[in-house]
Formats: C-alpha cells, structure tokens, sequence
C-alpha cells in the first residue's frame, strides 16, 4: 500500500545534530502486513467512482426547487436564468442549483474535516503521533469507511493525519468545481456532491475514531453509561457552566479541571449539542442540557454562569446574548472567535479578573489548557451575585408590555414554524399565558420573531419564562454514545437484516430544526423500535429521542437496550459517530457476506444499496454538514428521509415507481436483466408530515434481495402503517410480490385481488446488482 | 396587508413572481385554456377552518362544483376518506414536484396530463419549495395557490389576505370555477 507520510517537530535531537523546525516526508510506506488484496478505487479521486454515481443519478433523479431565479456570485451577473435563459457563462439553472448543493456540502464537509484535523493535530501533539487508534473490543474491522475509501487501516494517529491529507485535497477539488467557469452538467455536480458526503464520513471516522482512542470515551460499547439530561437536571446551586458546539477539547478541560480539583459539588457542567455528548462519553459528571435550538432559551434564563463555544452550530449572537445576562462568553476555536479580544497568552489571573469584573463580555482564549481554569474559577466567582438576580420577566410585567402590541403580524411572518405569535401576544395581555407555552414547545429558538417586532418584544424569553414549570420537568436520563458497533453484534444481525427479517436499520440523526418540537423524533423512534427495527440515533436528534418519559417516567434509551439489535435504541454519540453507522452498514458486507472492503467502493454500496434495509432520518436537518452526512449515505445507496424544512434544502433525490426499467438489476448468478420492485423508491425525500415519514420509512426499508420471509415481515410493516396513518390499504403492495410466498398471510385476500386486477406475473428473485463487473460470468452474458 | 410580498418576507424569488388574485375573475383565461386542473391539498386541510367546516369540505365541494380531481398530501386523504369522499388520491408533495416535471404524467388518477394545479393548506414554505419546483421546471404546468399568503413562485398568488377577505375571496372562486365550464 502507498501511502504519504509527513513529519514535523519543532526541534529535533539526531545524532547528526538538533534541527530546529524540522520538517520531513516520506514519499511511500507499505502496508504489507494486511493481506486483504488491494480493490480498484483506493484514495479515488473526484470522478474515480462517478459512473456508480452516474447509475444512482439515472435511477433517483434530481428534483430541484430553487430558493430564487438568480445567480450572483461572480461579477457578470447578476444572471436571470429563469426559463431556458443561461448566465454570462454558460450554466443553466439545473447546474446552477447542483452547484449551490455542491457549495453546501462542501462547506458541511470542510466543518467536520476542519474539526477532525483540529482534534489529530491536538492529539498528536499530546501524545506523539505513534498513539494507537483502538476503536474498542469486537471490532476487528475497525475503520470500515477509511479501509473501504482510501485502502487503508488507520493504526495510529500518524496514519489517521494521512488520511486526513488525502480528504483536504478531495475537499479543494470538490470546492473547486463550483467555481464559475468550472463544472457545468447538474449530474456532475451531484456527483462531486456525492464524492465530498463520503469525504465528510472519512473525515467522521477519522475524528471519532481518534477521540474514543485518547480521550476515555466508550468504545464500542452497547452499555454505555446512562447520563442526566434536561434543564431541569441542572442543579443551579451549582455554578454552572455551559459548553456549546461540537469539538470535546475545550470542553474536556473543564470536566478534567473540575474533577482533577474535586469541584463537581460545586460545579455543573452541561452541553448542548454534539460538545454535551462527547462530555458525557468522558465524564459521567457532567450532563446534556439540550439540543441545538435550546441556546438561547438557556443562556436568557441567567442559569448559565459561563458559556464556552468551540465550533459549529454556535449561535453567532452568542456574545451579545450572553451580555444581555451579564455572562460571560469564553470562544475557543479559531473558527469562531465571535469577535472576542484575544487574551490567549495572557497570565490566567488577568483574564480571570476582566471576565469576573465584566471588563470584558468575554475572550477568546485558543490555549485549551487554560480554558478549564479559568470558565471554572470564573464560574465560581460570578454565581452568588448572578443567583440574587432574576433575568426573565414575570408573567406581570409580560401582561403589562404586551398591551402594546401593534398587532403587525410580523412576528408570525418572521417565523419558520408559522406560530401564531401574535395571537399568543394578544392572549398574553389578557394574563392568559397557554398560547405562549404553545408556541414555546414548537418553537427553534431562532427568534426571527423579535427581530421583526417593532416593539423589540423579547419574544421568546416571553415564552420561555411562562414556560418554566416545562423547564423544570425536563429531567431524563439519556444514554450517551457507545461509538462503533461490533464485528460480534453483525455477526448477530448480519443475516436477519439481509434477508429482511430484521426489518430495518432506522437512523435519527441530525439537527434541532424541528417542525413541532423535539417530540416527534422520539415518537417515530418509538414506532419502529416497537416493530423491531433497530433504531440508532446521533447528535441532536439522540437528545431528542431522549427527552420522553413513558408511563413509568423512564427515557427510551432506559427502556430499551443499547445493542445493536432488533428493538434497541443505540446512541452512537455525536455528529462524527454517524460514520459508525454507515460503517455499519458497510461491516454488514463484510462479516455476512465476506466481500473485501478494502479500496472497493462501488462493490460495497452496491451491496448496500440492494441488501441492506437501512433508512436515515434527519427530521430536523438545518445544517450544511448534514448536507453533506447525508451524502455520504447517498453514495452508499442509503436513502434518507428528512422533515418538511428540508425541501429547503432544494433538491430531492426521486425515483419513478411508474417506470419500470429504472428497477431493473442484473441478477448477478447469470448476469441475466431483471426487474425488481421500486424498492428503495427514493433516495432523498423531505416529508410533509409525521405520518408521511413513518409510512415511508417502512416503504423505503424494502430491497431487491428480501427473502420471501423478509419481503412479507416488511410489506406487513408498509401497510399497517400505510393504514393507520393514511386511512386505506396501499395500493402498491402487488408490485412489490415476486411469489406467492412474498404475501403476508394475514393480508392475503386483499393483496390476491390487487394482484389479480393488475395481473401480476410471477418473477424469480434475482442476485441483485447494478455492476456488470459483479456478475460472476464477469458480466459475459 | 394588501401588497403582493412574500408572506415570510426572505422568500423572494427572482424575476417571475405571481400575480395577486384578489378576484376570481382574474382566473378566467387560464381555466378556460386549462383542460386538465389538479387539486393539491396539504396536510393542513383539516386543521384550516372554513365556513362551518375546514378545508377538507372546501376542496371537496371546489372539487365536485368545478370537477378538479384532488390529490393529498402528508397524509391529508385519511380526512377525505373519513368524510366519505373516495376520489382523492394521496402522494407526498415532493413526489409530486418530482412526477409534474414530466410533461407526460398521467397524474394521481390518470387523467392528466396536467396543464394546472390549484395548491393550498400545507406548510408555507413547503408549498413555495414545490411552487418553485414547477415553476421553473415544468412550465406546461400554471400553478395557482389557493392559500391565504402570498406564495411568489405561483403564477397566480392572493397577496397576504385578511382572513375574512381570503373566506369572500374561496366562495368567489368556489362559484366561478364550478360555474363558468
Ligand atoms: S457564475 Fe455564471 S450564472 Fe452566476 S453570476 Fe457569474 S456568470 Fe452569471
Ligand atoms: S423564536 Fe420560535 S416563535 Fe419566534 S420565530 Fe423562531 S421559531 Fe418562531
Ligand atoms: S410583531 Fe410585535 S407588535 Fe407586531 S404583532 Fe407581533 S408582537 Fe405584536
């Protein structure tokens, strides 16, 4: 295996002498204890896999729904491209939108990578770059994304930064297509769309795989610790201390300072978002406060006696809400320094003195040992006179400022959850407080309401002050990430998902930009957990999941084990463990089926794509880099299913279940062309509703290769719920019977006469596959 | 509130934009050159009062008066199927954007192609999104919103009505599409 290497010290001692700012790479180095053969596409490069692109692009057609009719980024525009109408330089609007999603995933895919680079070069530093990557007991493939991308097995953190050269020059590439005068065809855009999603899973991996190794996190663990949860499990006693965003370090030195000091009886430390799980997975002290779009609802409550950001989903108004509380705002990563002055080099002392002093509203301070000092003895400096003083208006003074209120509607055009604001205003001057707390359990938290309000309302602390008898009821006991699943968990699971007796791999992941509230994920999650799919979960979508008691008060992660099995819920951890789901997926086709992952992409998620039923769910997907997740589990051939705000996100990936000839694969015994049911029908698709989501989810679980046993536990799933949720018997089911033994018993008269009137023929089940080159007469016949 | 401008003021959409329906009468050359209307109606239907009743009784009295098949999204059929009104058909909105693309489509019922469709009762930016989608890549297709905010990617949109003068303004277009063919 060739592969580049890349050494740097600052000074080095040899016995030629000390070279100071040494710098030294090495052209090749050779795997040669792997005997895994070498497959046809390591380290492939933008167009290395594009005609398995070019296949999943001709079979799912790109949708688009543009936001506007424009281009305007470069100078000879502004362009109108309505109609058949090209800009000054040639594109069209098909192109056009492929290149803003190309844009979009790229700036997804350079979040994490960003991070993931951040997080080895930290490691290395810390502890030499010859540190073992472990990704935990049972997992013999450890790595499956980065063996079946680059060819290679990351052994050590030296390894793993090589990989990561490898995904930075993929990045500039994939970016570089959407400049203009750059790629022009839509499919090739969509293609480099692909090829930067499953950069994003490498860089994933990479960036997990390296924190569960050095930073005593669970590895591969299906008991790992169950954790507090909610604002209400925040003991405000306490000082507490908020951490936001997505990168452990920063946040490590706090719970590692609290801990090495004995202060957790005096400190809390909660997180929101992907920092809070990566917390956790540390340090079972420390407690996830919320999703995402929980930020501002926390910090305006004045709990919060600190705020650390570090990167990614960090509210930009960060600061001057935080002073609005007089908090101050510690920054930490040089991607979002939040205009803060930089007090890195400072004497602690100092810095300590400004922030307590409200000098200054906060610093940025890029040396991550120091952040755990001083947010903690800052912490604990400010609480007493912070618990003195009350930061949300009473339910009188609300009563009070509301008489005001223009009734505008302004609010109510300003927000993306179309509530009814101002009806909950107007209910407000009256003392009548419901409608606020309506709106408070379907609201984001984005507060484009008040910035539209004339009267500068503080809409939203409005709703969260009339609603903090909620706040304290939020105590739940989530379990937090386990990392990858085992070699010995798909041997287990291998078979019956295959053959479609488990019915499905169900993944919740993604961001907090919710329809009507967090709840939802935990019903859907629920509801197909109960039918024995497996459920796993990541990010804010696993907070969400979480944030439900049943009947006995308990979460769904206290109820339900975290094996990766049929009817568990398995936390993988934050944003950068959804590569374990997809390596998942991919182990699935090695240990079942023995296929070789090393540099054979399009082998594996052909595999994928017509065997394993798996479905992601990102119902309130917001980001860029859930973009780019997202597409990374495209290019595997899984399909994903997101919440009504992801038609914003303009393109649908559609299949045509009316035409027949794009649900033809070979069968690859005989090489022979065979149809196969519209199974999975969609590879991208923003649902309208609850119900839409869980009928489809069902649907989309079906695939070519279902055993007649498979084949009829899923299509008993699609129309039970297809029943329930839309009000008659699906009338599809026919297209999907191959014998007569695909037919669910219970449904056999309904679905004999559907048969019967669309005359039905029997057809065999194939070997699926869309490759020639699968097929075992080498694709001869 | 009586200014055609987007009802969630970001969404402006380029140089095509709707043109305010604030009469039904305004309708009257494209439904007289439409053959093959369609009725999309979003899973809001049933939670939209109107008159004595909701959106559901609306689309099925629009559809029976003016014999505009309906198809449902989200789930929305379920209420259709409960009022005893079997004709409509369910797809997903973003199926539907993907299906109207083809100039060839038979429709939900088979009866297309369809050179109209009549949206209205689903999330507002769930119908711009599909707005967009045939707006700019099925243009055989004239998209009218029947939804009370204005909806720019439509050809025919009504400008953020009051809610009064949006019920005025469904039984004029109730009367005047189950009238005039
Ligand atoms: S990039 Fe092309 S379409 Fe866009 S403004 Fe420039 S010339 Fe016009
Ligand atoms: S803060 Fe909540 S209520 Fe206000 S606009 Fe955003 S989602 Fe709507
Ligand atoms: S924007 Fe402000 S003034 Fe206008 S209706 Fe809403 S709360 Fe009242």
């Amino acid at each position: 295996m060739k592969k580049k290497a890349y050494i740097k010290a600052d000074e080095a001692e040899t016995s030629m002498g000390v070279f100071k700012g040494l710098e030294v790479r090495i052209g090749q180095i050779i795997d040669d204890e792997w005997d895994e053969p070498m497959g046809p596409t390591p380290m492939p490069g933008p167009t290395t896999l594009r005609s398995w692109d070019h296949k999943l692009l001709t079979k799912y057609t790109a949708s688009y729904m543009p936001y506007c009719q424009v281009c305007c980024l470069c100078t000879m525009g502004k362009c109108d491209l309505s109609g058949d109408k090209r800009g000054a330089c040639g594109l069209d609007m098909r192109g056009q939108q492929g290149r803003i999603v190309l844009a979009a995933a790229n700036i997804g895919c350079s979040a994490h990578l960003a991070h993931s680079r951040h997080l080895i070069d930290y490691l290395i530093e810390e502890y030499g770059p010859r540190t073992r990557l472990i990704q935990g007991p049972g997992t013999e493939i450890h790595a499956p994304v980065s063996r079946l991308v680059t060819g290679m097995r990351p052994r050590t953190l030296e390894d793993a930064s090589i990989i990561l050269d490898y995904c930075e020059t993929q990045l500039a590439h994939t970016l570089s297509a959407t400049s203009t005068g750059q790629e022009g065809s839509w499919m090739d855009f969509e293609s480099k769309v692909f090829h930067v999603g499953m950069i994003d899973q490498l860089s994933m991996e990479i960036a997990d795989l390296a924190q569960v190794s050095t930073l005593g996190m669970p590895q591969a663990d299906p008991d790992a610790p169950l954790v507090e949860s909610g604002i209400g499990m925040i003991d405000t006693n306490k000082a507490v201390i908020l951490t936001i965003g997505h990168n452990i370090i920063p946040a490590a030195s706090i719970t590692d300072y609290v801990t090495e000091k004995g202060l957790y009886d005096q400190v809390e430390v909660g997180g929101m978002c992907c920092t809070a799980w990566d917390m956790t997975r540390r340090d079972q002290k420390a407690k996830v406060i919320g999703p995402i779009s929980w930020q501002l609802r926390y910090v305006r409550s004045g709990q919060a006696d600190v705020v650390v950001v570090d990167e990614q989903c960090v509210r930009t108004d960060i600061v001057s809400e935080a002073k609005k509380v007089s908090t101050p705002v510690i920054s930490t990563s040089d991607k979002a320094v939040m205009g803060l002055p930089d007090r890195s080099d400072d004497p602690v002392d100092s810095i300590i003195e400004e922030l307590v002093s409200g000098k200054i509203p906060g610093a940025y301070i890029s040396d991550h040992h120091k952040v755990g000092i001083i947010a903690t003895r800052v912490a604990l400096a400010v609480k007493p006179a912070r618990r003195r003083k009350r930061f949300f208006p009473s339910a009188k003074k609300i009563q009070q400022l509301a008489q005001d209120c223009k009734k505008c509607m302004e609010c109510v055009r300003a927000c993306p959850n179309d509530q009814n604001v101002q009806e909950a205003v107007l209910a407000a001057q009256t003392g009548n407080m419901e409608l606020l707390r309506e709106v408070y359990n379907n609201c984001i938290g984005c507060v484009r309401c008040e910035s539209a309000c004339p009267n500068d309302y503080a809409l939203h602390s409005w709703m969260a002050a009339v609603s903090q008898d909620s706040f304290k009821n939020e105590t739940h006991v989530v379990r937090t990430g386990r990392g990858a699943v085992q070699d010995t968990e798909i041997r287990r699971v291998g078979q019956p998902i295959v053959f479609g007796e488990i019915p499905g791999i169900v993944a919740h992941v993604g961001c907090a930009n919710y329809p009507g509230g967090g709840k939802d994920v935990h019903d859907m999650a629920e509801e197909f957990a109960k039918r024995r799919f497996i459920i796993v979960t990541s990010g804010c979508a696993a907070i969400s999941a979480g944030h439900v008691k049943d009947e006995n008060g308990q979460s769904i992660y206290e109820r339900r084990s975290g094996e990766f099995d049929a009817g568990c819920v398995v936390n993988m951890g934050s944003c950068v463990a959804n590569s374990h789901i997809a390596g998942a997926a991919i182990k699935i086709a090695a240990i079942f089926a023995k296929r070789n992952l090393r540099g054979n992409y399009a082998e594996i998620a052909d595999y994928i794509h017509n065997r394993v039923g798996a479905v992601g769910i990102s119902w309130g997907a917001m980001s860029q880099k859930a973009v780019a997740i997202a597409a990374g589990f495209w290019r595997l051939g899984v399909p994903v299913i997101v919440g009504p705000h992801g038609s914003k996100y303009r393109r649908m990936f559609l299949g045509r279940a009316d035409r027949d000839r794009d649900w033809i694969v070979y069968d690859a015994r005989t090489g022979e062309r065979m149809y196969t049911a519209p199974g999975p029908e969609h590879l991208f698709y923003a649902a309208e509703t609850v119900a839409e989501a869980n009928v489809l989810t069902a649907k989309l679980c079906i695939r070519p290769n279902d055993t007649a046993k498979g084949r009829s536990i899923k299509l008993s799933h699609y129309v039970d719920l297809h029943e329930r949720y839309m009000g008659f018997f699906p009338e599809d089911v026919w297209k999907y019977i191959r014998r007569n033994n695909d037919i669910p018993i219970t449904l056999k008269d309904k679905i004999l006469a559907q048969m019967k009137e669309n005359k039905w023929k029997e057809r065999p089940i194939p070997d699926p596959t869309m490759l020639k080159e699968q097929i075992f007469t080498g694709g001869e016949k | 509130m009586m200014r055609a401008t987007p009802w969630q003021t970001g969404e402006i959409c380029g140089p095509d934009a709707a043109k305010a329906l604030t009469k039904a009468a305004q309708l009257k050359r494209d439904w007289r050159k439409t053959k093959k209307p369609l009725m999309i109606v979003g899973s809001q239907a049933p939670s939209i009062k109107h008159g004595r009743g909701d959106m559901v009784d609306y689309s099925i009295e629009l559809s029976k008066a003016a014999k505009i098949p309906i198809v449902a999204t989200g789930g929305a059929v379920k209420a259709f199927i409960e009022r005893g009104f079997e004709d409509a058909k369910s797809m997903g909105a973003m199926e539907l954007v993907g299906y109207l693309q083809d100039p060839t489509w038979k429709g939900p019922h088979g009866k297309g192609p369809h050179d109209m469709i009549l949206t209205h009762s689903m999330q507002y930016y769930m119908e711009w999104t599909l707005l967009s989608g045939v707006m700019n890549f099925a243009r055989h297709i004239v998209p009218v919103s029947l939804s009370r905010f204005y909806q720019p990617h439509a050809t025919w949109s009504m400008p953020n009505l009051k809610e009064k003068n949006y019920r005025d303004l469904l039984k004029e277009i109730l009367e005047f599409l189950g009238g005039s063919k």
